[in-house]
């Protein structure tokens, strides 16, 4: 079969176009990772902007839910401080017996400090500036300032990380209650709940050290419908994820635990 | 025709970027709005059938979206340039816009 030059031609230009897709894939670390080192700048400046901007305009449109909030948020608050001076004398008295029995110290893990630069507008993934110079590895998790998890390292740049979020699709990890599966668009699904186990809508989700992803004892969420059914021999329950990404700015990585 | 391309570069570059970290902070329905996706649907949906520069856009958006997105370098690409090219199939086949045949 001969092929016209017209033919040719257009063959030609159809191979070229496969092996350029072929070899930026290949290379896709580096070409991802040139374009975020100069893009990193702006995509900051532009997560500051829009985070002032959502606040903003967030506070103004539900100012009377805020009134309401506010009322109640000062009600637990009062209740709480209760709860604290109590837990208080509970530390002196633990502290105290800690000595007795000459344990160690609780280990505190090894963190660094990253900033979100951006999210992947369709998929539960995050990208922060801290990269393999910084010592970040593949599956270090990611938590909060107030110790909330938020997710695994995903894909590790020289300056910059992904970060799956934990409800992401792919995303599977223990927690004290059951296995916790991520379902995507920040819903996570808890499966495999004991049927005798009572779980309540407003329970709390902690990581479980478990599968070895995660240390032990970080929140997940908040349980927020459960769902039972006599022919299943486990529960499920829907899982509020505690983080907040459009109110997160600065995350840090557990790079020992 | 260059200057029109760099200048589209230069702004789905932005747009890009904007969607990927000052509109993720807004979002409409649970959703971020993709505003490359609009903006090329609009440029198919207005420009002459007969004319390509519509594929382009749909190409160096794709690009930019699968460089700031998890997926395989063309997946947005084939994504944009097929919804581009069955817009250019559609009108061509189907609509008469007299307005085109002027121009």
């Amino acid at each position: 079969m001969k092929l016209s030059l017209k033919e040719s031609k257009a063959l030609i230009g159809i191979l070229v176009v496969v092996l350029i897709f072929v070899l930026m894939n290949t290379f896709r670390a580096e070409v991802k990772g040139f374009f975020y080192s100069f893009s990193a700048p702006i995509q900051k400046t532009l997560w500051r902007a829009g985070k002032r901007s959502s606040d903003f305009l967030t506070g103004f449109l539900n100012r009377r839910y805020l009134k309401e909030r506010l009322n109640e948020l000062e009600l637990k608050n009062q209740e709480l401080i209760v709860q604290i001076e109590k837990l208080r004398d509970l530390k002196k008295e633990n502290e105290l017996l800690r000595r007795a029995l000459n344990l160690g110290l609780e280990k505190e893990f090894k963190l660094s400090l990253a900033q979100i630069i951006g999210k992947d507008i369709s998929q539960d993934f995050i990208l922060i500036d801290k990269g393999t110079k910084e010592g970040v590895l593949k599956d270090m998790p990611v938590i909060t300032e107030e110790k909330v998890l938020v997710g695994k390292i995903y894909e590790v740049y020289e300056d910059f990380s992904k970060v799956q979020l934990l409800s992401h699709k792919n995303s599977v990890f223990d927690t004290n209650l059951g296995l916790a599966k991520g379902q995507g668009n920040f819903n996570i699904l808890l499966e495999l709940i004991l049927r005798e186990k009572t779980v309540l809508k407003g329970d709390i989700v902690k990581s479980s050290a478990l599968g070895g992803i995660f240390p032990q004892g970080l929140l997940v969420g908040e349980i927020q419908a459960v769902k039972k059914n006599d022919v299943r021999p486990f529960q499920q329950a829907d899982v509020k994820p505690a983080f907040d990404i459009s109110k997160t700015g600065k995350l840090f990585i557990i790079l020992e635990f | 025709m260059l200057k029109k391309l760099l200048i589209s570069i230069i702004v789905l570059y932005f747009l890009v970027l904007i969607q990927g970290s000052f509109l993720v902070h807004f979002l409409f329905w649970g959703r971020v709005l993709n505003l490359t996706l609009i903006l090329i649907i609009f440029w198919n949906l207005l420009e002459n059938p007969k004319k390509y520069f519509g594929l382009y856009l749909a190409f160096i958006g794709g690009f930019f979206l699968d460089i700031f997105s998890n997926h395989f370098i063309g997946f947005n690409i084939l994504i944009l340039l097929g919804l581009a090219f069955f817009m250019k199939l559609i009108f061509r086949r189907y609509v008469e816009i007299p307005f085109f045949e002027k121009s």
